[in-house]
């Protein structure tokens, strides 16, 4: 049975105008960029132990974190560049600006941040969202945070959200005892990278028992070209607190390549929840490689909800240890691969603990030539009795030339583990969309229509705000895909 | 449990190592500040070797060379991730200038 032919357009023409549009639409509402006029200092392009040491001397950091940072620059050079995912052959670690300060200092006031960054903020619209529903704001250009805040209230009940910057000064003895205890420096070749060139990030504690009702926000941008940006966060929720932070990125629309490469540990004291959302929606130019690991101890609840449509290469697994009895681990992916996009993404649940549950849920959309590749681990170690799991990953492919691939592994090692796998990998049917056409929609509007439902499962979990822009992005994403 | 010779006393200086073989079992035998600790060379994180890694005397740890966990000499514990299950520890000390081993 074969569709009607609504384009007026030779398809592939439109196919191609609309994707004009999508890029235009990214250059205009996101890929643009600042002058530099104002910048404070900007690292000359490379890496070196000179240029370590010069960031943590600027940073006036205590003697181990200075050591830690170099002790990580030798790890990250003894590295070979991984070669078992995503081909990062192409990344010129030379060609990198690795620490680029725009101002002087993290403002508390909208008023007092430098008015060109300002600017961007507010098309970016994070200070309108910060006045209708965050509980606290945190806004990263370049390598240092710009902007901090949060709601006095908050503050008042012992809750710090403060860059890491200023998390290392005013919480010294915290930050050394979890600095890097979830992901050491030598983790893996970027870890280690982070590790030495760290900058900016944010540094959240929450006291036992307090719940943090409306989202805590982090925002980075890249601004520079050839930018590196490193931001570490670590987020301490105590006993029986309750806490959901959400991060969003963009960047300049360039031809040359910048690199982000983060650092988040989550540690979920016993009865914690913690829920972070991210949704990455960086330029087509941005080498996106990112570590990201939780620990939640008994009864603690742990949940990514992690959103991939930008970027040109992203590797990035958030994992959760359950090491506590009871504890509980959700992983929610989504990841859109357009023309030029490889999304090499999942995540990992490991059970160390009795009684402990857990679900894994990723849907990938690959269309244009687009790659999403799914890998994931789940693993129920010795002694995690009565684990129970389930994982389902769906990959939904648009058009013949798109690829996607599943990698999952289970390992278990208790018997009395209780297990569900399913995968499925779809194409867009032409008898779908012949049904959804007869109903009266076109061609687009109906492909778009499935994408929707298929992605629905994740995106109801998100803010309605969060969902509402990631509807709207994904469906920029879908305009003209249909040839 | 059974006595091996590991090495005279003078061959494992303070902040030396060495990793020998007994029964099949790997092992890393540390002086870490005077103190005699003998240690599975196993990450159990992937199995990879463990005792070639770096050891800080201030707490008595070695770092895996392979993914970065810190793992306790005494307690055989990791005390960072990716590595969260301990693995063996084993009894040592010094007698007639030798470094005695004792494995079951």
């Amino acid at each position: 049975m074969n569709a009607p032919d609504t384009a007026t357009l030779d398809p592939k023409q439109a196919e191609r105008e609309a994707i004009k549009d999508i890029n235009q639409d990214y250059k205009t509402k996101f890929g643009f960029n600042d002058p530099e006029t104002g910048y404070v200092y900007k690292a000359p392009k490379g890496l070196s132990r000179q240029l370590v040491e010069d960031i943590s001397e600027y940073k006036d950091e205590p003697q181990w974190m200075r050591e830690f940072r170099l002790k990580a620059l030798e790890h990250f050079l003894a590295r070979p560049v991984p070669q078992w995912g995503a081909n990062l052959n192409q990344i010129d670690f030379d060609d990198i600006h690795y620490f680029v300060r725009a101002s002087e200092r993290a403002e508390q006031s909208w008023d007092d941040v430098p008015e060109d960054i300002k600017n961007t903020f507010d098309k970016l619209g994070i200070p309108e969202a910060e006045r209708d529903f965050l509980a606290g704001v945190g806004a990263q250009y370049e390598s240092e945070v710009v902007y901090h805040q949060v709601r006095k209230d908050l503050e008042e009940q012992g809750v710090q959200f403060v860059d890491m910057d200023t998390g290392l000064r005013e919480h010294e003895d915290i930050v050394r005892e979890h600095f890097a205890s979830l992901i050491p420096a030598n983790d893996n070749m970027l870890a280690a990278l982070n590790s030495a060139v760290w900058s900016g990030g944010s540094f959240v504690y929450v006291p036992p028992g307090v719940k943090v009702e409306m989202p805590l926000q982090a925002y980075f941008r890249i601004n520079t070209e050839n930018m590196g940006q490193f931001e570490r966060t670590l987020i301490i929720a105590d006993e029986g607190s309750d806490v959901h932070y959400i991060e969003g990125c963009t960047a300049p629309v360039y031809s040359t390549d910048s690199l982000h490469s983060a650092v988040v540990e989550l540690i979920a004291r016993p009865g914690a929840r913690i829920r972070y959302t991210t949704v990455q929606n960086w330029s087509q130019n941005v080498y996106n490689l990112v570590t990201k690991r939780a620990r939640a101890e008994a009864d603690a609840t742990v949940e990514w909800v992690d959103c991939n449509l930008g970027s040109k290469i992203t590797m990035k697994y958030p994992s959760i240890y359950l090491m506590g009895e009871r504890a509980h681990g959700e992983i929610l992916s989504i990841a859109f691969a357009g023309a030029g996009q490889h999304q090499d993404a999942g995540g990992k649940i490991i059970h160390a603990a009795p009684k402990t549950t857990s679900s894994i849920f990723s849907k990938s959309i690959s269309k244009d030539g687009g790659r999403a590749t799914y890998r994931g681990l789940l693993e129920v170690a010795k002694g995690a009795s009565e684990a129970r799991s389930k994982v389902v990953c769906d990959a939904l492919l648009l058009d013949p030339e798109s690829r996607s691939d599943t990698y999952p592994t289970i390992r278990i090692d208790e018997n009395d583990a209780n297990v569900g796998h399913e995968a499925s990998v779809s194409k867009i049917g032409e008898e779908q969309l012949f049904y959804l056409q007869t109903h009266g929609l076109d061609e687009e509007e109906a492909s778009k229509m499935i994408v929707n439902g298929f992605i629905e499962p994740v995106v109801k979990e998100l803010p309605m705000e969060y969902a509402v822009e990631l509807n709207r992005l994904i469906e920029l994403q879908m305009e003209g895909s249909i040839g | 449990m059974t006595d091996h010779t590991v090495c005279t006393i003078e061959e494992l200086p303070e902040g030396a190592r060495k990793i020998v073989a007994v029964d099949g079992i790997e092992i890393g035998v540390f002086n870490c500040g005077g103190e005699l600790l003998a240690i599975e060379d196993r990450c159990s994180h992937d199995d990879g070797p463990l005792a070639e890694g770096e050891l800080d005397e201030s707490t008595c740890t070695v770092e895996c060379p392979r993914h970065g966990s810190l793992f306790d000499l005494r307690s055989g514990r990791p005390k960072t991730l990716p590595a969260f299950a301990p693995v063996e520890t084993f009894p040592v000390r010094a007698e007639d200038g030798q470094i005695k081993l004792e494995v079951d």
